[in-house]
């Protein structure tokens, strides 16, 4: 803790106190732990029985009682996944679909969840509804039109259909723009503007080492999401040019659904979102801790 | 057995078809790149390499997608003029929808089809026939009835297992029903007589001569005293606990094969290669087939269609019709077990004598064709897939006993009139 | 004096307009691939359209919002989403308020923790809904196996009105609930200790501290959750259309007993083929979801600081 306790302290909630503090969080008796065990178990359990189910044959889906441990078909069943269909194309169009969104919508909701935080300008309130009310429509109709655009611009079955409408959410301006509200106090703003920083300036020095933690939850949830998407992917992509999803629906096709092969598959397109979180996981724990721990 | 001299037969008769159908076909450099978006098993792979080795100039890549995101998808192609793979399969269930608007689809009667018109049953021709004469598509295969039976369960309820004897313990659907209720008071626990009354429905309403619609598109279901007879005949045997009450396609559907949950399922020809896959090995020699109750009839069977959006229709066109031609069908029951939707093969020894050896060496070949032959076509509307759904699950309401039998036929009609 | 003037103006400039720099990026590819899409749907909502078959369309104005009016089936389409809604909605950000104040301890091993109450998140949706479907079998199921364990019957989880919206909620919940309680949790770490220690200090036990200090302070991310998780649970569509495979998937259940509103404009849209009336349905539920989220502002707003 003492390490961290030493690093700048960027984020300063807003709250009724303001001075410098110290962290004391409560620590956790047996019944944290318990409850927290029951919470992680029944967060992995369906993750941890679909890997099961990819380490078994075919029968293990429906036995009676359920098989609960991994048997040794595991590489048996990645090697009829990679037979099966294009899934190592899949996985590369999924991580560049996922990791081009995430880097814009980052960028893209963190400025303009500044700007609407922290910066006055007419409209600003009129703007922001208008962002939030568009977070209601659902886009289960929208397809139809926009595949529209996309043939009219020659994109339909290519990757770059399913990564621009995602380059902005409403969700990421307005996750950022709730974040800094608070994590900025304005008098930190003030004093830059009396030094005659410009917004750019301010932004980049003060909100942007400040979003740090707030970046990289978005970020998280913005590839999982990009990650996870297959309503859209499923319609203007081919099955010759898949991303993961579409893949695994390619594989639940058949007249008859070989689920250990859907489940291997979903198994393995679950590594790269693992990867993922391991490396936002350390900076949102990292920035929580250096944003809340004040020196 | 096949090599050379067939593939040889098979190119010149798609020769021949670009001769009679289309003298407009220009030689274009490189390869022509042809798609074909499919669903389910069409038992098509063979089938493409083999076009593929006898006609270097094209290649070939498969789309294969679940029934509902193909015929969504298709849908959102066809709204959008774009996308469209260049040969789209459609099933029964949707192809009157898609009949409605002819102009998304080429009109296959302006590419030759005329010609091979006298290839398919009449009522395949004409199913896929738009009201101003467009044929929107080649058909593939036909859903000819029977059922398929677990020996080992009939048996051991003290009924015959062999399939002539069980032939003759339901000549009509109330024999079916009656032999049900014997099976039952002898069954173990958990096994049913049959799956589940949207099942035996279906192939009711599919025998009937008139289904859910008149030759003029009206509807009326309300008032067809056939449909409504075996509409109450399932809800006696569902009442009477005959029924494993499970909706077919459906996962808790396909578990039940596994289980041997029901001793009986209503087999168009296309379900056969399901439940070999759903039974599983373990299973072999198990299931047996037998004719179905009452007379013939039709459920499911597809279309091969060629969407007015592609860049290579008359090669699609070309395409269409050889997987449709005789021959492959041929091939495709003997490895899919979907039955041809050509008269001729019907008297052909090699289907005629076909027997499966996973169904314990079942006939079918010959139980098959007869069905086919002694099927009344019947007349499908325009939103015969929907009013299929609703009937579905009304039955489901009196499974589920949500609702009696009465109330839920009268909300039925009430839906499907609105 | 030129120097001043050039600054200032450099000031202005910046003041008044670089804020719609900041927030261009967002409205202009929104615009583009947003915004035609929606005003689209408003138009073809006043049609009459055969979705394949623009070429027929008729314009009929309001014809297809008074016939949905009428449409009992709407209805219960929006009964049932505003039952899911609340199911969801609520159980989700108490659950995530509770799981965030548990991973706000000091616990070892908690990264693990972190992590952990993510994972249902990643999982794909084909998993999924093929994981819940085996859980949630009438006969072979692993819910139903325990509960027969503990000597209650089986449950056919399709086949009611509540245990229907029970069985999708329990699904809408586990996925998002530790996604939520992430956000929390990152304004949680923020909130001073000093303010725990001075309540402690007053008297003041564990429950107490958290509604009044730790809930106070965590009110724009409950009022932002709660609108998040409003507008994603008014449109629910895949987890009902996944609940119910097979062929009649779009109806939810045999007598529509959890059909939502989403998937209701789904049936009419992708299997009816009736873009106009589908597309009414879609602009109807957009409204009810913007009225539904500021009601859920307005109770979230009550929150304050003691």
């Amino acid at each position: 803790m003492t390490a961290v306790l030493e690093r700048p302290a960027p984020v300063r909630p807003a709250g009724p106190a303001t001075r410098a503090r110290r962290l004391a969080r409560r620590v956790g008796g047996p019944w944290t732990y318990a409850a927290l065990i029951a919470v992680l178990a029944g967060s992995a359990f369906p993750v941890y029985w679909s890997f099961v189910v990819s380490s078994q044959t075919p029968d293990a889906i429906d036995s009676v009682p359920p098989v609960l441990v991994p048997g040794g078909h595991l590489f048996a069943n990645i090697a009829r996944v990679f037979d099966t269909t294009d899934f190592a194309l899949a996985m590369v169009n999924s991580i560049v679909v996922s990791g081009t969104v995430t880097i814009s919508v980052v960028l893209f909701s963190t400025l303009a969840g500044f700007a609407f935080a922290k910066l006055k300008f007419r409209g600003r309130n009129v703007l922001l509804l208008l962002i939030i009310g568009t977070q209601a429509i659902p886009t289960e109709l929208g397809i139809i039109p926009l595949y529209m655009m996309m043939a009219e611009f020659g994109w339909a079955g290519e990757i770059h259909a399913v990564i621009v409408p995602g380059l902005v959410t409403a969700f990421g301006v307005f996750f950022m723009r709730q974040y800094f509200e608070r994590a900025i106090p304005d008098e930190l703003l003030e004093a830059g503007r009396m030094d005659g920083c410009g917004s750019l300036r301010l932004f980049w020095h003060v909100a942007l080492p400040a979003a740090r933690p707030a970046a990289a939850v978005l970020g998280l949830f913005t590839f999982m999401q990009a990650w996870n998407d297959f309503f859209w992917p499923l319609v203007v992509l081919t099955p010759e040019n898949p991303t993961v999803q579409t893949a695994l629906s390619t594989l639940a096709s058949g007249y008859t659904t070989d689920y250990t092969l859907v489940l291997t598959a979903a198994t393995i397109g679950t590594v790269p979102v693992l990867a993922v979180f391991l490396l936002f996981g350390r900076q949102i724990v990292g920035g929580i801790m250096s944003g809340a721990v004040k020196g | 057995m096949r090599p050379k001299a067939l593939v040889l037969g098979c190119a010149a008769l798609a020769t021949a078809v670009v001769l009679s159908g289309c003298g407009s076909d220009t030689a274009s450099g490189g390869k022509t790149k042809l798609t074909i978006g499919l669903f389910g098993n069409f038992g098509y792979a063979e089938l493409l390499e083999e076009y593929a080795a006898a006609h270097p100039d094209v290649e070939i890549s498969d789309r294969t997608a679940s029934y509902s995101d193909h015929h969504k998808n298709l849908a959102a192609h066809l709204a959008t003029s774009s996308g469209a793979a260049d040969i789209e399969a459609v099933d029964t269930g949707y192809v009157n929808q898609f009949k409605a608007t002819p102009d998304k689809f080429v009109d296959l009667n302006t590419k030759g089809g005329g010609q091979l018109k006298d290839r398919w049953l009449p009522w395949k021709w004409e199913a896929s026939l738009s009201k101003d004469g467009k044929q929107i598509g080649y058909g593939t295969d036909i859903g000819g009835l029977a059922i398929c039976y677990r020996r080992d369960l009939l048996q051991n309820a003290g009924l015959p297992a062999d399939r002539d004897q069980v032939a003759a313990l339901w000549p009509t659907w109330q024999d079916f029903m009656a032999a049900g209720k014997k099976f039952q008071e002898k069954a173990p626990e958990g096994v049913k007589w049959f799956d589940g009354g949207p099942t035996v429905l279906n192939a009711i309403v599919g025998q009937a001569f008139v289904g859910y619609y008149d030759r003029s598109d009206q509807i009326v279901v309300g008032e067809n005293k056939e449909i409504k007879a075996g509409w109450d005949l399932v809800v006696d045997g569902v009442q009477s606990g005959l029924s494993s009450k499970l909706l077919y396609s459906t996962p808790v559907w396909n578990t039940g094969f596994k289980q041997g949950q029901f001793a009986t399922v209503t087999c168009p020809a296309w379900q056969m290669a399901k439940i070999k896959d759903q039974a599983g090995p373990e299973a072999a020699g198990k299931w047996d087939v037998t004719s179905v109750p009452g007379g013939g009839g039709n459920w499911g069977g597809s279309y091969l269609t060629v969407p007015k959006s592609g860049k290579n229709i008359d090669k699609a066109v070309e395409l269409a019709a050889w997987l449709t031609a005789p021959e492959q069908q041929a091939k495709v029951f003997k490895s899919a077990g979907l039955l041809p939707s050509i008269p001729k093969l019907y008297e052909d020894p090699s289907i005629v004598d076909y027997k499966n050896p996973y169904f314990n060496d079942a006939p079918i070949g010959k139980l098959f064709t007869d069905a086919a032959k002694k099927l009344n076509p019947q007349y499908q509307g325009p939103k015969a897939g929907d009013i299929q759904t609703a009937i579905g699950n009304a039955m489901q309401r009196v499974e589920q006993g949500k609702q009696n039998g009465e109330d839920s036929w009268r909300q039925f009609v009430g839906d499907v009139q609105k | 004096m030129v120097l001043m003037d050039k600054t200032a103006r450099r000031h202005r400039w910046d003041t008044k307009f670089a804020p719609y720099g900041y927030v261009a990026p967002y409205f202009l590819i929104f615009g583009v691939f947003g915004l035609f899409p929606l005003l689209y749907t408003i138009w073809v909502s006043l049609q009459d359209r055969n979705l394949l078959e623009s070429e027929a369309a008729t314009f009929v104005w309001f014809a297809n919002y008074a016939k949905l009016m009428a449409d009992p089936y709407f209805w219960n389409a929006m009964g049932n989403t505003l039952s899911l809604w609340l199911l969801t909605t609520v159980p989700q950000i108490l659950f995530a308020l509770f799981i965030a104040q548990l991973l706000n301890r000091k616990v070892r091993t908690r990264t693990l923790f972190r992590m952990g109450v993510i994972l249902p998140n990643i999982t794909s949706v084909a998993a999924v809904t093929i994981i819940f479907a085996q859980l949630f079998g009438r006969d072979f199921g692993l819910v139903n196996w325990v509960l027969e364990l503990f000597g209650a019957g089986q449950i056919d989880w399709q086949a009611g009105t509540a245990s229907s919206h029970v069985a999708i909620a329990v699904m809408v919940v586990w996925r998002w609930t530790g996604y939520h309680a992430l956000i929390f949790l990152a304004s949680m770490q923020a909130i001073p200790s000093t303010l725990y220690e001075a309540a402690t200090l007053d008297g003041a036990n564990g429950r107490q501290q958290f509604w009044r200090i730790t809930v106070p302070l965590l009110r724009p991310q409950i009022i932002f959750t709660t609108i998040i998780a409003t507008t994603g649970n008014m449109r629910l569509l895949a987890e009902p259309l996944l609940f119910n495979p097979g062929a009649a998937a779009a109806t939810g259940g045999s007598d529509r007993q959890f059909q939502t509103a989403a998937l209701y404009l789904y049936e009419q849209g992708f299997t009816k083929y009736d873009f106009g009336y589908s597309s009414s349905i879609a602009v109807v539920l957009a409204i009810a979801t913007v009225v539904v989220a500021g009601l859920g502002y307005l109770a979230t707003k009550r929150i304050r600081t003691e």
